[in-house]
């Protein structure tokens, strides 16, 4: 288990991570959104020692991180970089020796893993002569080069083609299912929502939701009043027909339909009452947020988030 | 242990394989060759011109045989008679004269200032032997002893050092390739620390090893780059010496040389050290020349001035000074050492003095690298990359 436990980090006056507290199950596959600048690749900087954290613990399998246990981490930084000049094949040994494999562990893993990305015909090459797709598989190699036991992966899918969105997410799988920890940032939320057994959303350097999808859609977004949202379509209703029905907090529209927010523990039936006597319904639903919606109302939204 | 062993043998085989090790170490080559040569017929030319030798009146029968040996080995001699044998001196002392001859015309005393030229030597000793058998002895064994005991005694106003020309050569030629390790291997260190940065591999490597190890592999792979190259150009610049018949025994050689090594090492790990730490406050190569432009004045200042002192006032008070400057110690020192001649205790202060600055300039070093390495974007100042947490 991979345990962040109130870790804070500041830039000078800059607060980058406040009390930023989660935690990732061996086998478990932990997506982390947020908004740019939110804290999440300082978080994993922090996770992999390249950064010191000004107060906090970082813990692995319940002791704290050192450079020992950091060695059987995959690691992709969200700035990706390997050396140039250095053939594919050269540089993932090394990388693979610098994290305690021997010398025959490291050319076995290195043809393993070249072989299964289908960069292998280009092991002699230097990094720089690649396209940029294979150097990103290059790059995921050499975060799994060493079979780590702990996968943490900044972005690890920005710029890859859709085939390499399915090696990428195979191999996550893999790792997981085998037994590893496997914490990865993105900005492609419905890619998130397909892979991660849970999710977690940072604002302002802090975790402010967690849990599985369905578990944060059920609170419908993460004021946690249980509050519901029901889409309704009565053509024949007069704007603000919701307004004066008991229980409805807020009523809004969106092209011909009425979005209506529920106070946790009303019965919706009252609503559709409400709607039936304007007239028909065509529509009447339980708005399900998508990971999207759910990572907007947290985050996008800064003056309700704050409200709340 | 491990971990800094992988980056040092990947920091030298990276520079190694490349053409620049090659290109570099031929460049070097030819200059060395080049400037042997160059010593070498200065030289040989100090022979070609006049010279002229005083004659005091008792030794005044070699005149003939003088001017016959000069003409038979194509030399120009000038004679000058003098008044007595002091008088010669005189001349001597006042440089009009480079050597002055008194007393029997077969075992004449030559005066001289410091050493009699090969050339001059060869015509003063012919002439005596050619004096000696003029002699009309009847006895044809006495005249072949008194050919024999023919030979000019010679007098050094001011013995030279037979190998101090050599010693100056090395010297010289050890300040050079100092200067020219550091500046070369300093400069590989930073640009290696920048092509990391800007590559941003560095997030990698740093990701499993600690700042400090990756410094430590990157000076010492560079370090044993430099050093191998030293080694080469030394083997190379001695074989070309000793076929240019510039070596002269019991000039130090190899004392030089162990010297000349240790203090490469000693100064290589400080401006390595220094240079890493500058090569970490920048994010782009461009960026890499103006931030260590400072410390290359300081090298540069140190072995331009060092060597023409070396070479032209070996023992002013200016390079006994410089040589004791930490900087500047490791490019001057081991050519004072060429030199010989340095007190014992200079060697010491020097040695020790160096070994403190060293080890303040990499906890320095090492701390300004471990801030700034992870930094990319604007260049880190001084204040960020110094400051305490």
């Amino acid at each position: 288990m991979l345990e962040i436990d109130g870790v804070s980090k500041r830039y000078g006056s800059i607060r980058a991570l406040q009390d930023m507290t989660f935690s990732v199950r061996p086998g478990e596959l932990f997506g982390f959104v947020g908004a740019n600048g939110a804290g999440k690749t300082t978080t994993m900087r922090i996770v992999l020692g390249v950064l010191d954290a000004d107060a906090g613990e970082v813990r692995l399998e319940g002791r704290p991180i050192d450079a020992a246990r950091r060695r059987r981490i995959g690691y992709m930084p969200e700035e990706r970089g390997l050396y140039p000049k250095m053939a594919v094949g050269e540089q993932l040994r090394y990388l693979a020796e610098l994290h305690g494999c021997s010398a025959a562990e490291a050319r076995a893993a290195t043809e393993r893993w070249t072989a299964r990305l289908g960069v292998a015909e280009r092991i002699g090459e230097e990094v720089q002569k690649l396209s940029l797709g294979n150097q990103q598989r290059v790059q995921l190699a050499a975060a799994l080069v060493h079979e780590p036991d702990v996968l943490v992966l900044d972005e690890p899918f920005s710029g890859l083609d859709p085939v390499a969105v399915d090696v990428m997410s195979g191999v996550l799988r893999e790792r997981c299912d085998a037994g590893a920890p496997v914490v990865f940032s993105s900005h492609q939320l419905e890619l998130v929502e397909r892979l991660c057994d849970r999710v977690g959303i940072v604002r302002d350097g802090a975790m402010v939701a967690q849990g599985r999808v369905d578990e944060l859609r059920a609170t419908n977004g993460t004021d946690g009043t249980g509050a519901t949202t029901v889409v309704v379509h009565a053509p024949a209703a007069p704007p603000g027909w919701a307004d004066a029905v008991p229980g409805v907090t807020a009523s809004r529209t969106e092209h011909d339909r009425t979005v209506v927010t529920l106070a946790a523990d009303v019965d919706d039936q009252t609503l559709l009452r409400a709607a039936l006597a304007t007239g028909p319904v065509h529509e009447f639903t339980h708005r399900r947020p998508s990971l999207t919606e759910l990572f907007r109302e947290t985050v996008g939204d800064r003056a309700d988030a704050g409200a709340a | 242990m491990r971990t800094v062993l992988l980056i040092t043998r990947r920091e030298f085989l990276a520079r190694v394989r490349g053409r620049a090790f090659i290109v570099s170490t031929a460049v070097i080559l030819l200059i060395l060759v080049g400037y042997s040569i160059f010593i070498g017929s200065i030289g040989a030319g100090g022979d070609s011109g006049t010279t002229t030798i005083a004659v005091a009146p008792e030794t005044e029968a070699i005149t003939p045989a003088l001017r016959t040996a000069a003409d038979d080995q194509g030399r120009i001699v000038r004679v000058v008679p003098v008044a007595d044998a002091a008088a010669g001196r005189a001349l001597v002392a006042a440089g009009d004269a480079d050597a002055a001859l008194s007393g029997s015309p077969t075992r004449p005393r030559v005066d001289v200032e410091t050493s009699l030229g090969s050339a001059a030597g060869s015509v003063v000793t012919v002439a005596t032997t050619f004096v000696a058998q003029q002699q009309l002895l009847p006895d044809p064994a006495a005249a072949d002893a008194a050919v024999a005991a023919a030979q000019p005694v010679v007098v050094a106003a001011r013995p030279d050092d037979p190998a101090r020309g050599l010693r100056i050569g090395l010297g010289a030629f050890g300040a050079f390739l100092l200067f020219f390790s550091i500046q070369t291997y300093g400069a590989m260190v930073a640009q290696g620390v920048v092509e990391e940065k800007s590559s941003r591999v560095v997030e990698i490597v740093l990701a499993t090893v600690r700042p400090w190890q990756l410094l430590l592999g990157k000076v010492l792979g560079l370090g044993a780059v430099g050093l191998l190259q030293l080694v080469i150009l030394s083997g190379v610049g001695l074989g070309v010496a000793g076929t240019a018949g510039l070596l002269v025994a019991g000039a130090g050689l190899a004392g030089t040389l162990v010297s000349v090594l240790v203090w490469y090492l000693i100064g290589f790990a400080l401006y390595a050290t220094v240079y890493a730490a500058l090569g970490s406050l920048v994010s782009r190569q461009e960026d890499t020349q103006s931030v260590l432009t400072p410390v290359s004045i300081v090298v540069l200042v140190g072995f331009a001035v060092g060597f023409n002192l070396v070479v032209s006032a070996p023992q002013s008070t200016a390079l006994t000074v410089m040589s004791l400057i930490p900087p500047w110690t490791p490019l001057i020192m081991p050519a004072r050492m060429a030199l010989g001649g340095v007190p014992v205790w200079q060697v010491v202060a020097a040695f020790v003095l160096t070994l403190a600055f060293t080890a303040g300039v990499l906890a320095l070093g090492g701390r300004v690298y471990a801030r700034s390495v992870l930094r990319t974007g604007a260049r880190v100042s001084w204040r960020e990359a110094l400051r305490g947490r």
